[in-house]
């Protein structure tokens, strides 16, 4: 049997994925990026592949993707994420219906990505210059209201004021503003749906970029949070299509794109 | 794979309705919170605020609400044919946005927001009829967009010139006209007792204002300017009893603060008189600026505020003609809104507020888009320039963002005033 992998070494984590010949997800796995994205790229690898009772020998085809993707010089191929996004994004919601509009927030940036019918990449939009409106800001501000990341989804739901808007775009300067509402003795819960809706609102200006078309899927890590995603919907006025494993899509996409890749060659 | 979703997304006035809330709430929590030694009886204000603009709260259930686009449109007779004026004049960005749907993008904010409030149609008060002043370009174009969306709009003819006899005769028959035409549509006459009862309780309302703003006067003020703006814009949509008995209220609190000396400012903070493009509630994007930057307004000439309560109406002879002609003066002649071809009323305005509240500068914001602020620039600039008294010249809209730009000058034009302020002090030492 031959094996895919779909390396995706972001600048917060890195996503692995196997994929079989028939295109199907088998195994992935996540771990941080660290200071050393190299090695621990391998050694998560080396992890995966165990788990599944792999070797490197079955693996055919490794494409690397994500901003860290050059250094992992032992791939067949290197592909920028906006691209494997996008064919990860169709893999994964292939049950679901046509998906039109990716949106995508990673840990340093997010995108939009606006698709055609054949699911090929038309135009996207990035927000990469600082930190605003991504998984950072998010991080950012759990710390502030020392309270866990994975814990912003339930707080969201549980505000009853009116949600608290952060003005400032800026991650180190929306901590002040967080501070100062803490001093003011306004609820975490008020707060974080604040931050949501902030975040929120900056990724629909992203997303209006590239045109709103019905049909949109959302991934990245934040994706997990359902607050966030309710902020989303609610300022799209849409339903959006959350993944089993947004995480992962991207490094799915690479090795999907691996497979097409090793049928031409070998064909 | 599956998604898990277990809400339920809001309807597009729902969306709109929390935007709206998250703008108001961001500025009455800093009203209440950023500034030292809050007056208390301020907080019936940030109270009728957040429920008309959290809650959506109805204020005038069983009654008819009269709109009205402008200042222009006499309170006194929608009062006195026993229905309630509400001003719809917009503050909020979401509005805005709104608008820029439908109108040139490079349209006032103001008319924006307001064209947007009707095309979102979230109202807590919705107004059964609506009266436009043919005051500037976009105003009179606006009633004729909100027509479209299904609201009776009828146009008040506005002249622009002041100083002529036509002008006055032509504005009066246009007052008139407006109060037949409410009459026709409430089915109530309007009489001599009912008229002279509101210009009276409008009055008294005007005289509260006034003694407001005495305590402006002082060395050491008790009332900052945003909250003041908080009073005034109140005045657009309150039940007006309530209205009256909270201002009486923050009266006495003045009064207690000023005997036992709470101040709100340092003695070297310098004092403002703001011109320009009116605030509105939640935009009150640059007053905010100066007096987090430690300085004061003590004074405005604004539409929103000083222009709504300065002149009172003078009546000669108090039958029903006599009153109708009396306030339709006042409604003219003493505003100093820039529409009109000379306006050097506004500009004595400005250097005898300057004088009488004893400012140090006078900060002029004109909304990018209010082409006659705009255009009366520079008149007002050297007309300062030759008084000696320092002006800044800003030009703002509603967007959230341009925070950053905007305190800088701010900042910097009040750290200027706060040195010439010591030095002075220290010659006359």
């Amino acid at each position: 049997m031959k094996y895919f992998a779909g390396i995706d070494i972001g600048s917060t984590a890195i996503k692995i994925s196997i994929a079989n010949h028939d295109k199907e997800l088998i195994g992935h796995k996540i771990s941080a990026s660290g200071s050393m994205f190299y090695k621990y790229a391998h050694e998560t690898l080396d992890a995966l592949l165990s788990e599944l009772n792999l070797t490197r020998d079955n693996l055919v085809y490794i494409v690397a993707t994500g901003y860290g993707r050059k250094i992992f010089k032992e791939a067949n191929e290197n592909i920028s994420e906006i691209t494997a996004n996008a064919v990860g994004a169709r893999a994964a919601a292939k049950d679901h219906g046509e998906i039109k509009t990716i949106i995508n927030i990673g840990g340093q940036d997010s995108k939009a990505i606006s698709l055609d019918e054949e699911g090929n990449v038309t135009n996207f939009a990035m927000n990469d210059r600082c930190a605003a409106g991504t998984g950072k800001f998010l991080d950012a501000c759990a710390m502030n209201l020392e309270i866990r990341v994975e814990e912003l989804g339930e707080k969201h739901f549980a505000s009853t004021g009116t949600p608290l808007l952060i003005n400032s775009t800026c991650a180190v300067f929306a901590e002040s503003e967080i501070i100062g509402l803490l001093g003011n003795e306004h609820s975490v819960e008020d707060i974080v749906c604040g931050v949501h809706y902030s975040i929120a609102k900056r990724i629909v200006k992203l997303v209006k970029r590239v045109g709103v078309k019905e049909g949109i899927y959302f991934d990245g890590g934040p994706a997990l949070n359902i607050g966030l995603v309710n902020a989303i919907e609610n300022e799209l006025s849409c339903k959006i299509f959350i993944p089993e494993f947004p995480q992962i899509t991207t490094s799915y996409g690479a090795a999907i794109i691996g497979i097409d890749s090793y049928n031409y060659e070998n064909t | 794979m599956s998604s898990q979703q277990p809400h339920v997304i809001e309807t597009q006035k729902e969306k709109q309705n929390r935007h709206k809330a998250m703008e108001a709430i961001k500025v009455i929590n800093t009203l209440k919170e950023e500034f030292k030694n809050p007056i208390e009886s301020m907080n019936y204000f940030y109270t009728l605020f957040e429920d008309v603009y959290c809650h959506q709260k109805s204020l005038h259930d069983n009654k008819v609400k009269v709109g009205t686009m402008c200042i222009q449109i006499p309170s006194e007779i929608i009062y006195a044919l026993d229905a309630v004026p509400i001003r719809l004049c917009n503050g909020f960005y979401t509005d805005d946005e709104i608008g820029s749907d439908l109108l040139p993008q490079k349209a006032c904010p103001l008319v924006k927001a307001t064209v947007g409030h009707f095309a979102s149609g979230n109202f807590s008060d919705k107004p059964n009829i609506l009266f436009s002043p043919t005051t500037c370009d976009q105003k009179t174009k606006a009633g004729a967009t909100i027509e479209r969306f299904g609201y009776k709009v009828i146009d008040v003819g506005y002249p622009r010139t002041k100083e002529s006899e036509v002008s006055r005769d032509y504005w009066r028959q246009s007052v008139k006209q407006f109060a037949v035409e409410l009459s026709k549509f409430q089915g109530k006459k309007l009489t001599r007792s009912n008229l002279q009862a509101t210009i009276k309780k409008i009055g008294y309302a005007q005289s509260l204002y006034h003694k407001l703003c005495q305590y402006r006067k002082e060395n050491e003020v008790t009332i900052n300017g945003n909250d003041m703006f908080m009073v005034t814009g109140a005045f657009f949509f309150d039940r007006i009893d309530n209205w009256i008995v909270a201002v009486e209220k923050l009266l006495e609190e003045c009064k207690i603060r000023k005997e036992t000396n709470i101040l709100i400012n340092a003695k070297v903070s310098p004092r403002i008189v703001y011109t320009g493009s009116p605030p509105i509630f939640p935009n009150y994007k640059i007053p905010m600026l100066i007096e987090q930057s430690d300085a004061i307004i003590v004074a405005d000439e604004t539409c929103s505020s000083n222009r709504m309560f300065n002149d009172m109406i003078a009546v000669d002879e108090w039958n029903l003609y006599g009153m109708l002609d009396s306030m339709s003066d006042k409604y003219l002649k003493a505003c100093t809104c820039p529409i009109f071809t000379k306006n050097d009323d506004r500009i004595r305005r400005v250097i005898e507020l300057v004088k009488s509240y004893n400012a140090d500068g006078v900060v002029y914001q004109a909304f990018a888009g209010c082409t006659v602020y705009e255009l009366e620039q520079r008149s007002v600039l050297e007309a300062m320039e030759k008084e000696g008294i320092p002006i800044l010249y800003l030009e703002s809209d509603y967007s959230p963002s341009q925070g950053g730009q905007l305190s800088t000058r701010v900042e910097a034009f009040i750290e200027s005033l706060k040195i010439k302020k010591r030095k002075s002090k220290q010659e006359k030492v």
